[in-house]
């Protein structure tokens, strides 16, 4: 059976489609607020709503081809979302569709093969290896689930629709639900469909995406001088932990990432809407205009303080056990990628001192007010959630994600709790110690909050990789596009000769002869005659010979 | 019954000459008109249906002596008729003087019984006889404004013409010393079996290659025909040229086409003739000089045919054969309207005609795309059945000749239509009008023809093949 309506649900898929329902619940009521007045409001919360409804389609669907009914379905939600944002936004709206798009399509070569080494589309009954073609179709199936989840390199349009898409757009999609449906199906792709060892290239392959998405993704927020982009570029950052957790395929790993995956979604979409309620207020996101909102808008403040320590993994916010778990596994596979991870978190730690300074502290050159409540509540809902997860660590961790593994690969471990390694806690701490005398000697050094971070970005090497990657150097989809762009030179090259060869060339020579047809008809009989006697010869010759 | 068809134009060519000099020509048309008209209800009258007779009942006997020679005569006999109406209707327009109007249907008359003669003729110095009965009263009627252009352009067709005779006549002479007799069986006999009467048959061929205008035998033909009056320029194109040439050479083929040299010749002068006569069209400015180059292009397409050595070939050029004398008597007569409303038929003096006179535009656009081969036209078919009979004879190379020559014929057709009928009017032609029923009639019948018979054929075939 190729498609079937079948769909599952057990622990992981509930889980994940509850908790897609109750960020949407909580980001459309945001909406609501936020998008009053705009033009097209009620067009934004038919995709919005119904984009929940597809992405509870994918993560429950029990057969691949259904999944990716629902998950190509989602593109379109995503496109019309990013549409609706202002009259420039197409463009990123079509860098978003081209880039899912491709990565979609990556997936669907994938579900095809797997489907046919497997012999069945029915994702529980699937087992395969990466040996061979099944390798080729893990690679397939992880594009499309990398993709999904904004990890490195199909991250660009993230950025890009961070300043043109609606904000609620972006604490759902990007901040929360695609990092869910994502990791989710990579979760399900790794552990699942092609149950990869830890030993595996598959294993190294997932652990390389991750460290490379957390550094580089990082270095970027770490330069930004706009609130909205400096949190899209942590969205991609974030995505790194995870993927780094579950690629580890050690049991420590996969639980910090799944995790840290449900505790991204909390902080991350908190600290956007945080960032909504700023913009709707003071009127802006651009750090060098803002500042000293603290008093302005103590409840908003408060919301994006805890967002910030969980986000840079301060205990006891949630984001620092779900850290300190990945750094385990990390740690256990190699210290290199420890080193990363680690570097990663000071740099997380920076970038939000940066941001919530030049944002909440200093002197204020605005006249802001409180956001109403409908946009308060989420926010405070939120982070509450953040609060609770990180102090109640047992409760998420052993009835939520645990029992996702099975109780026979947990080996009577406990992973809840204070973290086991001491050693791991007292390195966070010294780094996040590092991150706050950093940020005191760039604010000294620059004089002002938003120039935190310029010690860094004008170091000598650091500066001219920054400046290539402004321009987009770096971005797939730029280079894409420029090959395109000589690809289609090239191909216009060969029709303009083709149309040359018809249309001139050809005509050329048959005029030539035409003109020597004519040159040669004189109208002078004893030519005519010459000729005749000629081919009467010819006639001869040919018919003896 | 057959011998009607000679004495009848004989006895009308008497009559007509009886009346008074002054009340003569009249009756001269209308009577000449009646010998056509009664020539076509004798072809459908008494054999309705021929094309599919001949296609199957030569499958059996290929090439044998007992054929249907007299089925093929139809055809010519039936293309005179419509050819020959159209040239008296536009000779009625087009011709000024009266004496001229007269001695044209008295000259017609003539090549008729020649045309005639060679549609039934079943030896080879008959043969000769006939082509040149037709031969001299073309002639005359190429010089009958008595112009300058008219007299040189008759006068090279004299002088081809004897030519042509000289080989023919050698040929027939040898045919007697040979073989005793000049029929058809005894020069198949004498063929067979002796070099002599072989080279002799070659000689014979070449005549009729002069005769029929195939390169490089045509050097008369272009200035014959663009020199002529258009009335005889659809007389010339339309029947006369084939019957004394390409019929005459369909007529040997059915004998002698299992000779493979002679294929190979046929196949050479046709491809030949297609190239050299549609680049050259491409090249003309003068209407009836485009169609005379064309003619000889078109000619090309039968004699190709038969250089394919299958019966599905005879009948591809027999049937191509017929379909040229509908569309270029339909173009000369349309050369001829264009001609008498605008006093010119040089093509960069022409332009926008299509709004002014309609029906000579349509008329001539669905001969155009006949001659070019375009479906659902009769020419269409021909050409098709044509290029068939030659890709499943082996010749791969002159099929693709045949179909990329007709890219050309499109080309000049197309160009004639943009410089003549489309585009802008010249200032010079804005009070030019539709001609007149006299031209318009034979026009209008004929692209009719064409587009029913395009149209029949598929069915036709299909019921034959049934």
């Amino acid at each position: 059976m190729i498609l079937e309506f079948s769909f599952r649900f057990d622990q992981f898929s509930i889980f994940i489609a509850s908790s897609i329902a109750i960020f949407t619940l909580l980001i459309g009521l945001y909406a609501l607020i936020f998008m009053k007045g705009n033009r097209a409001s009620g067009q934004f919360l038919v995709y919005f709503f119904l984009n929940c409804f597809f992405a509870i389609g994918a993560v429950l669907a029990n057969n691949l081809i259904l999944l990716l009914f629902f998950w190509e379905s989602l593109l379109l939600t995503m496109f019309g979302m990013i549409m609706v944002g202002g009259r420039e936004s197409y463009k990123t709206a079509i860098k978003a569709f081209i880039i899912i798009g491709i990565t979609d399509l990556c997936m669907m070569v994938g579900i095809a093969l797997t489907g046919q080494l497997a012999g069945t589309f029915t994702m529980s009954a699937i087992s395969v290896s990466t040996a061979g073609l099944g390798g080729f179709a893990f690679i397939m199936l992880m594009i499309g689930a990398l993709a999904k989840a904004g990890a490195m390199p199909f991250h660009t349009w993230i950025p890009d629709a961070a300043s043109d898409a609606p904000l609620p757009f972006m604490a759902l999609i990007p901040g929360a639900l695609e990092k869910l449906i994502g990791i989710y199906f990579l979760t399900r792709v790794s552990l699942e469909l092609f149950k990869i060892e830890p030993a595996s290239w598959a294993s190294l392959l997932l652990m390389i995406v991750g460290a490379v998405t957390i550094i580089f993704a990082v270095l970027m927020a770490l330069i930004q001088k706009d609130f909205k982009k400096l949190l899209s570029y942590h969205a991609i950052s974030q995505v790194g932990y995870m993927v780094l957790g579950i690629g580890t395929a050690l049991p420590v790993g996969i639980i910090g990432g799944l995790f840290h995956m449900i505790n991204n979604a909390l902080y991350k979409s908190c600290l956007f809407l945080t960032g909504g309620a700023v913009e709707k207020e003071a009127g802006t996101t651009d750090l060098t205009k803002l500042g000293g909102l603290a008093w302005q808008m103590p409840v908003t403040f408060a919301c994006f303080v805890v967002a910030a320590l969980s986000i840079s993994g301060v205990p006891p916010f949630n984001g620092f056990f779900s850290k300190e778990l990945v750094y385990d596994g990390a740690l256990e596979r190699g210290w290199i990628f420890y080193a990363v991870a680690v570097a990663g978190s000071f740099f997380t730690a920076a970038s939000f001192l940066k941001l919530g300074h030049a944002a909440f502290l200093g002197r204020s050159d605005t006249k802001s007010k409180e956001a109403p409540w409908p946009m308060l509540l989420p926010m405070v809902v939120i982070a509450a959630a953040c609060i609770i997860f990180g102090v109640y660590n047992t409760l998420p961790i052993d009835r939520i994600i645990a029992p996702i593994l099975g109780s026979h690969a947990l080996e009577g471990h406990k992973f809840s709790g204070l973290p086991a390694n001491m050693f791991l806690v007292l390195m966070t701490l010294i780094v996040l110690a590092g991150a706050v005398l950093n940020h005191l000697y760039g604010v000294k050094k620059s004089g002002k909050a938003i120039g935190a971070a310029d010690h860094i970005h004008y170091a000598p090497v650091m500066h001219s990789l920054y400046d290539r990657a402004e321009k987009k150097i770096f971005d797939p989809y730029e280079i894409g596009m420029k090959l395109a762009n000589v690809a289609a030179r090239i191909l216009y090259g060969i029709d303009r000769f083709v149309d040359w060869f018809y249309e001139v060339f050809t005509v050329r020579i048959v005029l030539l002869f035409t003109s020597l047809i004519k040159w040669a008809h004189s109208g002078n009989i004893s030519t005519y005659v010459i000729w005749s006697l000629v081919g009467s010869i010819a006639v001869l010759v040919m018919a003896w010979r | 019954m057959t011998y009607l068809l000679l004495f009848i134009p004989f006895a009308i060519l008497i009559l007509i000459n009886l009346f008074p000099r002054e009340k003569r020509t009249e009756p001269a048309f209308w009577l000449g008109l009646a010998v056509l008209v009664f020539q076509a209800g004798a072809v459908v009258a008494s054999q309705f249906g021929y094309w599919g007779t001949i296609l199957t009942s030569q499958l059996e006997s290929v090439f044998g002596f007992n054929l249907q020679l007299y089925k093929m005569g139809h055809v010519l006999v039936m293309a005179s008729a419509l050819a020959g109406a159209t040239a008296l209707l536009v000779a009625r327009a087009t011709l000024k003087n009266k004496r001229d109007r007269f001695n044209f249907v008295g000259l017609l008359l003539v090549s008729l019984i020649g045309i005639n003669g060679i549609a039934m003729v079943t030896d080879i110095f008959t043969l000769y006889i006939f082509i040149e009965v037709t031969a001299l009263a073309t002639f005359i009627l190429i010089m009958l404004n008595r112009e300058q252009a008219a007299f040189e352009g008759a006068f090279k067709y004299l002088i081809m013409s004897v030519v042509a005779t000289v080989l023919m006549l050698a040929a027939v002479s040898l045919f007697i010393l040979i073989g005793g007799g000049t029929s058809f069986l005894d020069v198949k006999m004498a063929v067979i079996s002796d070099p002599l009467a072989y080279t002799a048959l070659l000689l014979f061929l070449c005549g009729l290659f002069i005769k029929g205008g195939m390169v490089p035998f045509h050097g008369w033909l272009p200035d014959a025909y663009s020199s002529a009056p258009t009335a005889v320029s659809v007389w010339l194109a339309g029947i006369v040229t084939k019957a004394s040439g390409i019929y005459a050479l369909i007529r040997l083929m059915v004998i002698f086409g299992g000779l493979e040299p002679l294929q190979n010749i046929m196949l050479t002068v046709g491809a030949a003739s297609i190239v050299i006569g549609a680049l050259a069209a491409l090249g003309q400015k003068e209407l009836k000089r485009l169609l005379a180059y064309s003619s000889i292009s078109q000619m090309g397409y039968i004699v190709i045919a038969l250089g394919s050595g299958t019966v599905l070939g005879i009948f591809a050029a027999l049937f191509h054969f017929f379909n040229h004398t509908l569309f270029k008597a339909t173009l000369f007569a349309n050369v001829a309207a264009v001609e008498e409303q605008t006093g010119t038929q040089e093509m960069e003096k022409l332009g926008g005609l299509a709004q002014k006179m309609p029906i000579t535009g349509l008329t001539s656009a669905i001969a155009s795309l006949s001659t070019a081969g375009l479906p659902p036209l009769s020419g269409f078919w021909s050409k098709l059945l044509i290029i068939i009979a030659l890709w499943i004879s082996g010749h791969y190379f002159f099929a693709a000749v045949a179909v990329l020559a007709s890219v050309v014929t499109l080309a000049y057709f197309l160009l004639l239509q943009r410089q003549a009928f489309f585009g802008l009017v010249p200032a010079a032609l804005k009070e030019v009008r539709e001609a007149g029923p006299i031209l318009l009639i034979p026009a209008v019948f004929l692209s009719l023809l064409i587009v029913v018979i395009g149209l029949v054929f598929p069915f036709m075939i299909q019921m034959v093949l049934r």
